[in-house]
């Protein structure tokens, strides 16, 4: 209710209307952050409060711990005592010994028990009653999704402590660390966490029960693994496909590569599917609209992904660059303009298939502006084609020149490719190759960090913070 | 299956409009309606001769659930805080509302670990501190005592002649007598029957109910 205006001349209108107008305009302001700082804050709450991640917190530590015992064993078995790391320097990169199987953890948690923290967050409105009363606030149902999000985004930032405090035991240890390869294993676990996070605030927003959200979510992601068996098995489109999905998406960021129309795929599905869940979170709309709105999304949704998976740029920030040829053959092979064509006769499943892709196809493709490559084979396995006339056949095509090689290294590939190019193969810079960082030390006191102080705090964390809060 | 049809009546300010109709009538669904929390397939809320927006609707009335158990780990003061926060609600009722419904004792309880009755008064709080000038309670005495429900009574009737508007869903005819300064019927889906109680008893006794006045007898005839 408004009080009368007091009465007055036109100027002190004039200044009362100025007032009114700052007022409102200060009063939407504070009217639009402020419940969403509520609203953050009661997430916040309900998040400590749900036992889902407490049990999140307290399994990353033996995860966590499993895993890196396990990969500093074998990293320090590998290195023996005193032993050399030229010519296997790959082997001694800690991106591939320690940090992929580490946060492999991330990986199982993200698929396994994020879920079940994220749907209790979103179900457990909807379940008790308490949707009913916030969608009763204007406030868009896209920011009260996106509180959820930030919140739980949080929790699992909490929960990547464990991961952590691997590194710094690793430290401790005299270990190496390269932090933008860490950051790039780091940042492709916390994106598939975000994946994880949408797709379970859309699957619970959708479904009427908590259960039915989890096997839902589940349902999704054991299709995800379908989709790379199927893409491993028939190769083509579904290849191309598979390499989008989460395992595919992490398997690239564990190797220090970080390409931005994977990065953007993935923001494009979290945005989504939390939109998703936001069209679903408004049940004073009715279904046949929420369905059309979420069909309408899903097209959009399509769009930008097929224009996302369009961009090229990568980034290998691999301390070793193993997603990278030396640099001087960058360079060599960056000033080739002509399309280079590759004909590869082996079947999807063949070994060397895999091989040629990571060695050489997937190395050039980030160089080469035009690299078109055609797979011809009659069989998925390959094992009856062996006798087959071209079976094994790798041909290069370059200016309308043809070679044909069967070797799958990198070396093979560039040697091919320089001879067509009629270029002058640049000279090997050995001061400049990565010569790893062998470590051999057994992982003193992880077990006591993973086992028991981690698992501990987190219960006595649990204790005291629900009690602050509850 | 139509829940609803026909549904008209107006709300005018200040009163306690009672919606009363036996078990499954669509009470409830009316009011999840017109709080927006369940689709509507026809029809308006108008205001002052306009349809409502949704955002006009957000401002004009807050829709209090029946059976539910919002935020169960949170403490019974955090919520009213809480809600207040979010909607900006009236801060400076807090304390009146709080020592009226008693639930001073209550505060440091969560709310999944209270009784219904006292569940019930947590969330009336809440209802009565919303900013919105009209509240809409479902069953707003389901789970009270018979003290309890006249204080209750009391309390919505003190604050709606301080110019608050309550629309409440009973199906306790006495509680409904008690509080409800007019009333809409509701049977079956549509309306019976809107008025005073006069009014209801009058056009009762044009279907037949011995003109008594007593509310019981005029929802027997009227539903």
């Amino acid at each position: 209710m408004r009080s009368p205006e007091p009465s007055g001349g036109n100027a002190k209108h004039a200044n009362a209307a100025k007032q009114d107008q700052v007022f409102v305009f200060a009063g939407f302001a504070g009217l639009a952050f402020k419940p969403f700082v509520w609203l953050l804050r009661k997430e916040y709450r309900e998040l400590v409060a749900s036992r889902a991640w407490w049990v999140l917190l307290v399994a990353m530590g033996p995860l966590v711990g499993v895993t890196f015992i396990s990969a500093v064993r074998t990293y320090g078995e590998a290195s023996g005592l005193n032993g050399t790391a030229i010519g296997v320097g790959e082997a001694f990169s800690p991106l591939v010994g320690i940090w992929a199987p580490t946060f492999s953890a991330c990986e199982v948690a993200a698929v396994f028990l994020l879920p079940f923290v994220a749907i209790r967050l979103v179900s457990g409105d909807r379940q008790s009653g308490a949707l009913r009363i916030e969608m009763q606030h204007p406030m868009p149902a896209v920011a009260r999704i996106t509180a959820k999000a930030i919140v739980l985004l949080g929790g699992w930032l909490v929960a990547s402590l464990a991961p952590l405090a691997a590194v710094a035991l690793w430290k401790s240890y005299g270990g190496s660390v390269f932090a933008p390869e860490l950051m790039t294993v780091a940042f492709g676990h916390v994106l598939n966490a975000g994946l994880t996070i949408a797709l379970a605030s859309a699957a619970a927003a959708v479904t009427e029960h908590p259960s039915t959200a989890a096997i839902l979510t589940l349902s999704v992601t054991v299709g995800t693994w379908i989709l790379n068996f199927v893409a491993a098995v028939q190769g083509g489109i579904w290849e191309r496909v598979a390499g989008y999905t989460p395992p595919a998406m992490i398997a690239q960021f564990q190797h220090g590569l970080i390409r931005l129309d994977v990065v953007l795929i993935a923001l494009a599905l979290v945005a989504a599917g939390l939109a998703g869940a936001a069209i679903w979170l408004r049940l004073g709309v009715a279904v046949h609209r929420r369905v059309q709105e979420s069909f309408a999304l899903a097209a959009c949704a399509v769009l930008v992904i097929i224009a996302a998976s369009a961009v090229s740029p990568s980034w290998d920030l691999s301390e070793n660059r193993m997603n990278s040829f030396p640099e001087p053959d960058e360079r060599a092979l960056a000033s080739i303009r002509a399309p280079l064509g590759i004909e590869v006769h082996l079947a999807p499943e063949d070994p060397r298939r895999a091989d040629l892709d990571r060695k050489a196809i997937a190395k050039l493709r980030r160089v080469m502006p035009a690299v078109h490559v055609r797979y011809v084979s009659a069989t998925s396995i390959g094992l009856f084609e062996q006798s087959a006339p071209h079976y094994g056949e790798i041909w290069y095509e370059l200016g309308g020149k043809k070679e044909m090689s069967r070797a799958t290294t990198a070396e093979s590939a560039l040697e091919t490719i320089y001879d067509l190019a009629g270029v002058t193969p640049p000279v090997e810079n050995e001061d400049e190759m990565f010569r790893g960082h062998p470590l051999a030390v057994a992982p003193k006191g992880a077990a006591a960090v993973f086992y028991a102080i981690w698992p501990a705090a987190i219960v006595v964390g649990a204790f005291f913070i629900r009690r602050a809060h509850i | 299956m139509t829940a609803l049809s026909d549904v008209s009546f107006s709300v005018r300010p200040g009163e306690v409009l009672g919606l009363i109709g036996p078990n499954g009538s669509g009470k409830t669904t009316l009011f999840e309606c017109l709080g927006g929390v369940l689709p509507l397939d026809a029809g308006s809320l108008v205001h002052e001769g306009r349809p409502m927006s949704d955002r006009a609707r957000a401002s004009t009335l807050f829709y209090l659930p029946d059976a539910i158990v919002p935020w169960p780990a949170q403490t019974v003061r955090w919520a009213i805080d809480f809600t207040l926060g979010f909607f900006n609600g009236r801060h400076h009722l807090r304390e009146e509302v709080v020592d009226r419904l008693d639930i001073h004792p209550l505060l440091d309880a969560t709310i999944g670990s209270l009784s219904k009755g006292q569940r019930k008064r947590a969330l009336l709080a809440i209802g009565l501190l919303m900013p919105q000038p009209l509240l809409l309670a479902d069953e707003p005495f389901d789970g009270l005592d018979l003290r309890q429900s006249r204080d209750v009574a009391q309390t919505l009737r003190s604050y709606a002649s301080a110019g608050r508007t309550m629309f409440l869903s009973i199906h306790q005819i006495k509680d409904a007598a008690r509080v409800c300064d007019r009333f809409v019927l509701l049977s079956g889906g549509s309306i019976r029957g809107e008025g005073t109680l006069d009014e209801l008893a009058s056009l009762a006794a044009t279907r037949g109910a011995s003109p008594t006045g007593d509310l019981e007898e005029v929802f027997l005839a009227l539903t």
